[in-house]
């Protein structure tokens, strides 16, 4: 049963159609990207899916349920820009939080303090929020909407504002959130991320789903034809007709075949006039498919 | 409900804990004693101090007006006379006006009629109380000097110029009189209506401001994953609203607790004796809450349009203007409280609150322009809600630029 299931969503402000017919479905431990260029809709589609607005036509099903406002009770919705309130204690304010969610002030400060041990923060529970670096509010932003152990976790741009130690540490928790069986809806502007991480994608542009499926599934539909080439010796072999593409770093090139070029052809060519150290043939990052995908106008 | 309930206590406990609440409880009574201690004081001494010239042909009548002018002790006043005036006491008198070492010129000449003829110069355009002292000044000589001549004694004319004192009561429902002070009550209704006013519109634009910061730290996209934008407006409207009761409640009681001393209940009496009905105890509060509910539901939807508190300052005479109007009424309602325009102005929602506390100084209206009044502050407190909320829906997630008009009526359309 699918935790989130959305079928043929419009959304139109106005004149404008933010999201298309829009379809997709996330399933329970599954981690799911929602990839896009500004302005393609991923936070309309969200917004769509907690309930802050309402789809013109087309239907959301929430564990496997037709959309009710109950739902929200089973789901978590860290924004992209970070809502705390910066008078408020951190300790307060995640009680208020978790009181929201019908947990009672005692098992909120738990639930809490808990969370703030493991996430290296217990020290700033008694701080203002204004006090606290961005990183700092970022975790604490993560707590607040975790704190009712929710089925699904969605998260706008949940890594920004962290250092590598904390967005390591923070990776970690949602790989655990993950295999705990939770849905985990993220969107980012990090492809290294996405790939890391997620196990299925779906690439919006202009509303509408151009892109989706499983991550593997979607790379493995691509053809291998990036070949990546660490040699000592002379580069004449990046002159072969069967080349696209090829830049060169120093013994180190980064090669695009022709459709229907032959790789091996090109091994033996590369090592009539070079010690050939590496020779890989690698499948286009998630980057570049987005890039394809989208006509190179993305800036995400 | 228990949504609204927590967002209403959060705002209640974040308020009553800052430093703001603190000030503002201790510092406005403060400032309002000053403000009416300082009013208070230099009305004692209006008038007073003068240095000023009778020019007359009638030394008699000159002196009569110089010894009236001079009657009160405190109004400290030094008077020349210059009777009977020649040309040259004329052009020294000038000279003293020009340089301000005289404060104003009565020439009072008589003339056959036995009515005199007086004139009063002055370097001061607007030096009204001075004016009606001279008039009143001049009107008892006159008549000192006609009752005189007629053959009644000095002391005797004194005596009936002297006039009487009226002693004013007021009839109350059940039949019985009490001793009413016009001033006192005045004052109280003034000082009510005051208080009632400022505390709505501080607490009405502290719900924006609180909006408009939740918006710029964009709280409401999380809070609305969790609650109905409903619920977050009613919780904050009841929750800022609480914190005004509570800062008027501990006014009123701090007020009472101080009355109650011996040294304060010393110093109630004459100008300063007052008197607090259970009415007004009563209606005070109600109507606090009703003009609180207008004025801060107006703004929560203006404040959801906004992205600042710099474009929302824009808003800011919506709130004046009915207080302003209000008081702009104040002579009319003093003088007949039950006149048309009294009444009607009672009736008018944003000005209700300050006109029937004003019209309270002075007597309590029927119940039924009570009922009436309330009636219709509840009626556009639905009125404006209904309007609020649909801005407040659609506002609160719109984020770059201040909607403008066609926009905010394309949202209250779509909502």
């Amino acid at each position: 049963m699918p935790v989130v299931e959305l079928a043929g969503v419009t959304k139109a402000y106005e004149s404008k159609i933010a999201v298309n017919n829009l379809s997709l479905s996330i399933d329970a431990g599954q981690m799911f990207g929602l990839l896009g260029p500004n302005g393609a809709g991923k936070t309309s589609s969200i917004r769509m899916i907690v309930g802050m607005t309402i789809p013109d036509s087309g239907s959301i099903r929430l564990f496997g349920k037709p959309f009710e406002r109950k739902s929200l009770e089973r789901i978590a919705y860290l924004p992209e820009e970070r809502g705390l309130y910066k008078k408020m204690k951190v300790i307060d304010q995640l009680v208020f939080f978790g009181e929201l969610h019908g947990i009672s002030p005692s098992e909120s400060k738990k639930r809490a303090t808990d969370w703030a041990k493991r996430l290296e923060i217990d020290e700033s529970l008694l701080k203002k929020t204004e006090e606290l670096s961005k990183g700092m509010q970022q975790k604490i932003q993560f707590i607040s909407c975790l704190l009712h152990d929710p089925g699904l976790i969605i998260m706008d741009e949940p890594f920004s504002g962290l250092d590598p130690i904390n967005a390591v540490l923070l990776e970690k928790v949602l790989i655990e959130l993950k295999n705990q069986g939770k849905a985990i809806v993220f969107s980012t502007h990090r492809m290294d991320q996405v790939e890391k991480l997620c196990d299925a994608i779906c690439l919006i542009d202009q509303g509408r789903a151009v892109l989706a499926g499983k991550v593997r599934e979607i790379k493995s539909s691509y053809p291998r034809d990036r070949v990546i080439v660490e040699f000592e010796g002379s580069a004449e072999f990046l002159k072969s007709p069967d080349i696209a593409e090829a830049e060169n770093f120093s013994g180190h090139a980064q090669i695009t075949l022709k459709p229907g070029a032959d790789a091996q052809k090109l091994l033996h060519q590369a090592a009539a006039v070079a010690n050939i150290y590496r020779f890989e043939m690698v499948e286009p990052s998630l980057e570049e498919i987005f890039i394809k995908t989208v006509g190179g106008k993305a800036n995400a | 409900m228990r949504n609204i309930l927590l967002v209403a206590k959060r705002e209640f406990r974040e308020q009553i804990r800052g430093r703001a609440f603190l000030l503002s409880t201790i510092l406005l009574p403060v400032l309002f004693a000053c403000v009416f201690g300082v009013g208070y004081l230099s009305s004692l001494t209006l008038g007073s101090g003068k240095h000023l010239a009778i020019a007359s042909n009638d030394p008699a009548l000159a002196n009569n007006i110089k010894m009236r002018l001079q009657r009160k002790k405190e109004s400290k006043t030094d008077v020349d006379i210059y009777a009977p005036v020649t040309a040259a006491d004329r052009a020294h008198v000038d000279e003293q006006l020009k340089a301000k070492s005289l404060d104003g010129l009565l020439d009072v000449e008589s003339t056959s009629t036995g009515i005199p003829t007086v004139t009063y110069t002055s370097p001061s355009a607007g030096d009204f109380i001075t004016g009606g002292r001279l008039e009143a000044s001049v009107d008892d000589a006159l008549v000192k000097e006609k009752l005189t001549g007629s053959g009644v004694q000095p002391d005797q004319a004194d005596a009936l110029i002297k006039g009487v004192k009226v002693e004013s009561f007021q009839m109350k429902k059940d039949g019985s009189r009490v001793k009413s002070n016009a001033i006192a009550s005045f004052y109280k209704g003034y000082v009510m209506a005051i208080l009632l006013s400022m505390t709505t519109i501080i607490y009405g634009l502290n719900v924006a401001r609180s909006i408009i910061q939740e918006k710029t730290s964009r709280i409401f996209e999380v809070m609305l994953s969790i609650a109905k934008p409903g619920d977050l407006l009613a919780g904050k409207l009841i929750g800022v609203g609480a914190v005004g009761l509570t800062q008027i409640l501990i006014w009123v009681f701090a007020g009472a607790a101080i009355i109650a001393t011996p040294v304060a209940a010393a110093q109630m009496t004459g100008n300063f004796e007052v008197h607090f009905s259970w009415v007004e105890a009563v209606l005070f509060p109600v109507y606090f809450v009703l003009g609180y509910f207008l004025y801060s539901s107006l703004f929560a939807g203006l404040a959801a349009t906004c992205e600042t508190e710099q474009e929302l300052q824009m808003f800011t005479p919506l709130a004046a203007v009915p207080v302003w109007l209000s008081f702009a009424l104040i002579m009319v309602v003093i003088n007949d409280s039950n006149s048309v325009w009294s009444i009607a102005a009672s009736f008018f929602p944003p000005c209700a609150p300050i006109i029937m506390f004003l019209r309270m100084g002075s007597q309590v209206p029927p119940f039924w322009q009570f009922a009436v009044s309330i009636g219709l502050m509840i009626l556009s407190i639905w009125a404006v809600l209904w309007f609020s909320a649909r801005l407040y829906r659609i506002g609160i997630l719109m984020y770059g630029k201040r909607a403008t008009l066609p926009e905010i009526m394309r949202w209250i359309r779509y909502s």
